[in-house]
């Protein structure tokens, strides 16, 4: 399968400061990929770079098969972090003006917009100004300006932010109804659940350097898994189960204690509760706990950045 | 349609469907005629001010006065009119003042109504007439200049009168004027009305293309400074080249300025043949004739690309229009200079002064239009043009990286990164 995406050794640097180093990825066409980092992580410039904003130091970036992106701008499709539109515009108006821009006829970008407006529940504010709607509205309206070209690669910079529960749903079936059409999507988020339950791949990037590439369960991976035991006993006890790493303590209900220690990796679970039963300890609970992408992003990160 | 015609069409939308815009359109012809008229409609809004003379020379000078107080046609306002002087006789000229004072004070009423505005006390004196003038108003020496005139005249008249020379003599003395005739060497015979209407027909389209030029560029500077700040500006770079946003943007507040300009055209030519038809035709003869409009156009294009290239890259660095007034503040000030040496150019369109100020690319475009009724030589014209053009045409290839690298920044404008990323492109 041909890549959407592909940077090779993509580099950049603003004087002294490197933003972006030595970064390589690909993504494969009409798969989601989840670009993960903390603030100031470089997600940003390689959008950027991406989008052909901005030129890389070095390296080279390849998007839909061309070198140079301004050869196939009509079919990308861009969400920038900070939202803004015309704000006197309809959104009927700025939807099929910016699809104007990446080749849609006038006529075809109005029906699209009118189509695309009433499927996400915008039908009656289409033809009231933007600065009417409410930010949860002109944000979609603004994903729809990105979308209404049908673009072959969507890039959103943080496309969850600011909205509520409902409409993030809604966002999310929107993301996947555009990779099951065959569209390549690539989006920056610092909500894990959101790319645990829409990335086929992930990309994590800590001071401006690629921590993790993969799949979100090989992400998963990376974070060790934890044992809960819960009930009145002296966590000293614990010290000589086997498999069992770092441990933290709290109280819990009833005088009781609750410990968290880390599966060390390969240990199973099931020899350290034969061990801890048969010392005759007083647990009442005990949870296996299968690490989370946010426990991945944190280990990954804390890794990439103590390099 | 390309997308600089589609970012261009969207602008000249954008304004020209705003109630706003044609507000302003219209008052500002309405401003123009409130200015030029305000004179007129104060002086035609207050009642003929009333003026009182005693006269103590016994020489009758108030027949004299009476005179030169009159309109000098039916359609114009007397200066005063004149009453007799409340509480008269009197005793003598102290006499007179004591008892006008609170006339004229506003304190007493005139016997038949109204207020006395002003009185005079004509008195011998060392020289001929002593004149002791008083009024409300001390600014409006309308009243004393015509009483100063119309003594003065008598006094003189008395004097030849004296001196052995007749009313006859005196009449035809006063006739006496040379006969002038205005010869054009440039038109090779007399001068017309229509020579006149050229010279002001350049300096007034230089004032309007100063006037045009910045109204522009400002709008461009606002809509810029707006999409930046809201971050338009990025998905467009993600749509469209750098040329084609600024072009797009340059091509739609030109076309908004070029709508500005025909509608004031329009109604000034409309005004302008109503009032003065004859001005109007001569008017209308000069801007068709000789290639003047042609000459125009290229100064105004010139101009209007050099300035809005200018405010275009200067509003993309800005997130709100206070920033873009710290690097433009000063600009401006230089760029009011033209409007001081325009004005010159009526009398003196020849003058060395303004025909090297015409090479400094920033004022060449309202220099050179102002100077049009002197018909500059040809070679003039192709340089200082090119001059201007190859000036805009620098200013384009430095304010490309410049209006995308502005376009991408965040956080508060900063003079130096301006010239920094200038700074770079000449690196490059």
């Amino acid at each position: 399968m041909q890549a959407a995406l592909e940077l090779e050794s993509v580099t950049k640097r603003y004087g002294d400061f490197e933003a972006v180093r030595d970064l390589s990825f690909q993504v494969q066409s009409g798969k989601i990929l989840g670009f993960l980092g903390p603030n100031g992580a470089g997600k940003t410039s390689t959008i950027r770079m991406i989008l052909g904003l901005i030129a890389p130091t070095s390296g080279t970036v390849t998007v839909l098969g061309a070198h140079d992106v301004c050869q196939v701008r009509d079919r990308i499709g861009f969400l920038p972090e900070e939202r803004g539109l015309y704000r006197r515009m309809t959104p009927v108006a700025a939807i099929s003006f910016l699809a104007g821009l990446k080749g849609v006829p006038m006529a075809e970008g109005r029906r699209r917009a009118n189509k695309m407006l009433d499927e996400q529940g915008l039908g009656e504010a289409k033809d009231r100004q933007i600065r009417s709607l409410s930010k949860g509205m002109a944000q979609k309206v603004q994903l729809l300006s990105a979308l209404a070209h049908e673009p072959d690669l969507v890039l959103l910079d943080e496309p969850f932010s600011g909205l509520d529960p409902v409409n993030q749903q809604s966002l999310e079936t929107l993301i996947k109804g555009l990779a099951a059409r065959g569209a390549t999507v690539v989006f920056s988020t610092h909500v894990m659940q959101h790319a645990e339950r829409l990335c086929d791949q992930v990309v994590l990037l800590a001071n401006g350097r690629k921590v993790f590439d993969g799949t979100v369960d090989q992400a998963r991976s990376a974070a060790p898994r934890s044992l809960i035991l819960e009930g009145v006993f002296d966590p000293a006890a614990l010290a000589g189960l086997p498999g069992l790493g770092e441990r933290t303590v709290e109280a819990a209900d009833e005088g009781a204690i609750r410990v968290t220690a880390t599966l060390l990796p390969g240990a199973p679970a099931q020899a350290a509760l034969v061990a801890a039963f048969g010392l005759g300890l007083d647990i009442r609970r005990f949870e296996l706990r299968e690490p989370h992408l946010h426990d991945a992003f944190i280990v990954l990160t804390n890794a990439g950045g103590s390099e | 349609m390309n997308r600089l015609l589609k970012i261009a069409f969207r602008d000249y939308i954008a304004y020209v469907r705003t109630a706003g815009f044609w507000l302003s359109i219209l008052l500002m012809p309405l401003g123009i005629f409130v200015f030029g008229g305000a004179p007129l409609l104060v002086s035609r809004s207050e009642p003929v001010p009333n003026l009182a003379v005693v006269d103590f020379t016994g020489q009758g000078y108030v027949a004299q006065v009476g005179k030169f107080l009159k309109p000098a046609s039916p359609e114009q306002r007397p200066v005063a009119r004149l009453v007799d002087p409340p509480g008269g006789p009197f005793a003598d000229p102290a006499d007179a003042a004591a008892h006008l004072k609170p006339y004229v004070a506003g304190t007493l009423a005139l016997p038949g109504g109204g207020q006395l505005e002003a009185a005079a006390i004509l008195k011998p004196g060392p020289e001929g007439v002593d004149i002791d003038y008083w009024s409300r108003n001390v600014a409006d020496r309308s009243g004393e200049y015509a009483i100063n005139q119309a003594v003065s005249q008598a006094m003189r008249r008395a004097s030849l009168a004296r001196a052995g020379i007749g009313p006859a003599a005196l009449a035809s003395v006063d006739a006496l004027s040379p006969r002038v005739t205005d010869y054009s060497a440039k038109v090779g015979g007399k001068a017309s009305q229509r020579e006149k209407v050229r010279s002001f027909a350049g300096v007034g389209m230089g004032f309007l293309l100063w006037m045009v030029v910045f109204t522009g560029a400002g709008m461009l500077l606002n809509s810029v400074i707006e999409e930046k700040s809201s971050r338009i500006l990025e998905v467009l770079l993600t749509s469209a080249s750098v040329p084609q946003i600024m072009g797009g943007k340059i091509l739609g507040v030109a076309c908004v300025t070029a709508t500005v300009l025909g509608v004031w055209l329009t109604i000034g030519g409309v005004a302008l043949s109503i009032t003065a038809p004859s001005i109007a035709a001569d008017l209308g003869s000069v801007l068709l004739t000789h290639g003047m409009i042609a000459y125009l156009a290229l100064y105004f294009i010139g101009g209007y690309l050099m300035f809005a290239t200018l405010y275009v890259t200067v509003g993309a660095f800005c997130e709100t229009t206070r920033e873009a007034q710290t690097l433009l503040g000063p600009m401006m000030i230089l760029l009011s200079l033209p409007m001081v040496f325009m004005t010159q150019a009526i009398s003196h369109p020849d003058s060395p002064l303004l025909a090297t100020l015409s090479w400094v690319p920033v004022f060449t475009p309202f220099m050179m239009a102002a100077r049009a009724a002197s018909d500059p030589p040809l070679w003039q014209i192709a340089s200082t043009g090119a001059l201007m053009f190859a000036t805009t045409a620098l200013e384009l290839w430095l304010a490309g990286p410049a209006f995308k690298s502005g376009a991408l920044s965040s956080g508060r404008f900063e003079i130096r990164n301006f010239f920094a990323t200038l700074a770079r492109r000449t690196g490059e």
